[in-house]
């Protein structure tokens, strides 16, 4: 089964996608911060990682940053799915940048794209 | 991998930087090496008269003048030979690529390795900066990888532990992959693979804003990722970016920042027109300015 990682700190946010994927076959974990975040990563090594934007303390490109930094890490699909309107550049190598509020088929249909 | 290797020479200095990569490999893969030098071609027709491209005196060639060429490069190349573990030296009359081209067909080596443009000295300037013509010509019509050691700099080599492939989505790449993926399982290297958005040309003098150049190179990145990531598993370590800019000069800095010992490419680009295809034209640029092996994948 493909594993999630849903980095995003509202609490709606996470419910929502955790039972979006879920219902769609998929294996999720969530985390809250980048902290969080980065040890879930490095223990599961998620297949895919949706990632927000602006997060309490450290922000989303800064955990990219990080993660691209390890080998086992590097290649994940990551998709942007974030408030800010113009957001889309702010991760150069996500797949996708989605902005909220966002189409669940859209969304879906870019994480299938990518767990083929 | 590479089991027998066929090392064009010119047995010149030109040829030098090539010759200490060649007989590396061969010796890292107990490989064959076969050194071919190509004398020089007949003065006309038929004739027994030829021009040694090297002393570039006219010569009558003979069995005892061939003895004696095969003798020189035996001395030229004695130090390598010593730890060659199994050689061949040929050597034959006529135009150097079509002779190349047929001791390739014939032998079927795995891998031919040839050096940079003799070139003559006065106009040296200009030579450093294109591929000579019989390594544009062995090129167009390799029937296996070709290896082009064209800078001194291009030749320290301990071996492949990194390969940059780089990629403009056309068929010929498709093959060149094939070939970079089958190297980097066999000799358990990291590969990296790239893709150069060219933004010089495309666009009939319009500048593109960033954002435009960012989506592209997304779509790019895209693009990689549904093409060849499937293949890449049972790879160690790998990776796949997308750069802006001139794609030869981006295909080379890529390849000296991932410290490279190999860059792959197609040598068919998407030009389809004959002119243009004669050696696409930045693979050519590619093979003058890397700082490392390049291989052109011919098919």
């Amino acid at each position: 089964m493909k594993k999630i990682l849903i980095v995003d700190d509202d609490p709606n946010i996470v419910d929502y996608l955790t039972t979006l994927f879920e219902d769609n076959g998929f294996l999720t974990f969530a985390a809250r911060n980048v902290k969080e975040a980065m040890e879930l990563a490095r223990k599961e090594i998620p297949d895919l990682i949706t990632l927000d934007l602006e997060m309490p303390e450290e922000w989303g490109p800064r955990f990219y940053r990080k993660i691209s930094q390890e080998k086992n890490l590097k290649n994940i699909p990551i998709i942007v799915i974030s408030g800010f309107p113009g957001c889309t550049h702010a991760i150069g190598k996500a797949v996708a940048c989605l902005q909220k509020p966002f189409d669940r088929d859209e969304l879906l249909k870019i994480v299938k794209d990518n767990l083929k | 991998m590479f089991k027998k290797i066929l090392f064009a020479t010119s047995t010149t200095e030109a040829s030098d930087h090539a010759a200490r990569v060649a007989f590396n490999m061969a010796q890292s893969y107990d490989a064959n090496i076969c050194i071919f030098h190509v004398i020089g071609v007949p003065t006309r027709g038929f004739s027994q008269i030829v021009m040694d491209v090297k002393t570039k005196e006219k010569v009558e060639i003979d069995d005892e003048y061939i003895a004696w060429v095969k003798e020189e490069i035996m001395v030229y190349y004695s130090k390598q030979l010593e730890k060659a573990k199994s050689y061949d030296i040929k050597v034959a009359v006529g135009f150097p690529h079509r002779e190349i081209l047929r001791e390739a067909r014939n032998n079927s080596p795995d891998l031919i390795v040839m050096g940079g443009s003799t070139g003559d000295d006065e106009d040296s300037v200009y030579k450093k900066s294109m591929v000579g013509s019989t390594l544009q010509r062995v090129a167009k019509a390799a029937p296996c990888p070709l290896l082009v050691v064209n800078r001194p700099a291009a030749s320290f080599w301990g071996g492949i532990s990194k390969v940059v492939f780089g990629t403009d989505f056309s068929k010929a790449s498709d093959a060149a992959f094939k070939f970079a993926v089958k190297l980097a399982k066999d000799l358990g290297c990291e590969l990296n693979l790239f893709h150069a958005l060219d933004i010089s040309s495309l666009h009939m003098g319009r500048l593109l804003t960033q954002d435009e150049i960012e989506s592209q190179i997304r779509e790019s990145l895209r693009c990689i990722r549904g093409r060849y990531l499937d293949e890449l598993k049972g790879i160690k370590d790998y990776s796949f970016d997308v750069w802006e800019g001139l794609p030869y000069i981006e295909i080379v800095k890529y390849a000296r920042e991932k410290h490279a010992d190999l860059i792959v490419m197609a040598h068919h680009t998407q030009k389809s027109s004959n002119e243009d295809a004669r050696l696409g034209s930045n693979i050519e640029q590619v093979i003058v300015r890397a700082g490392c092996p390049v291989i052109s994948i011919n098919k």
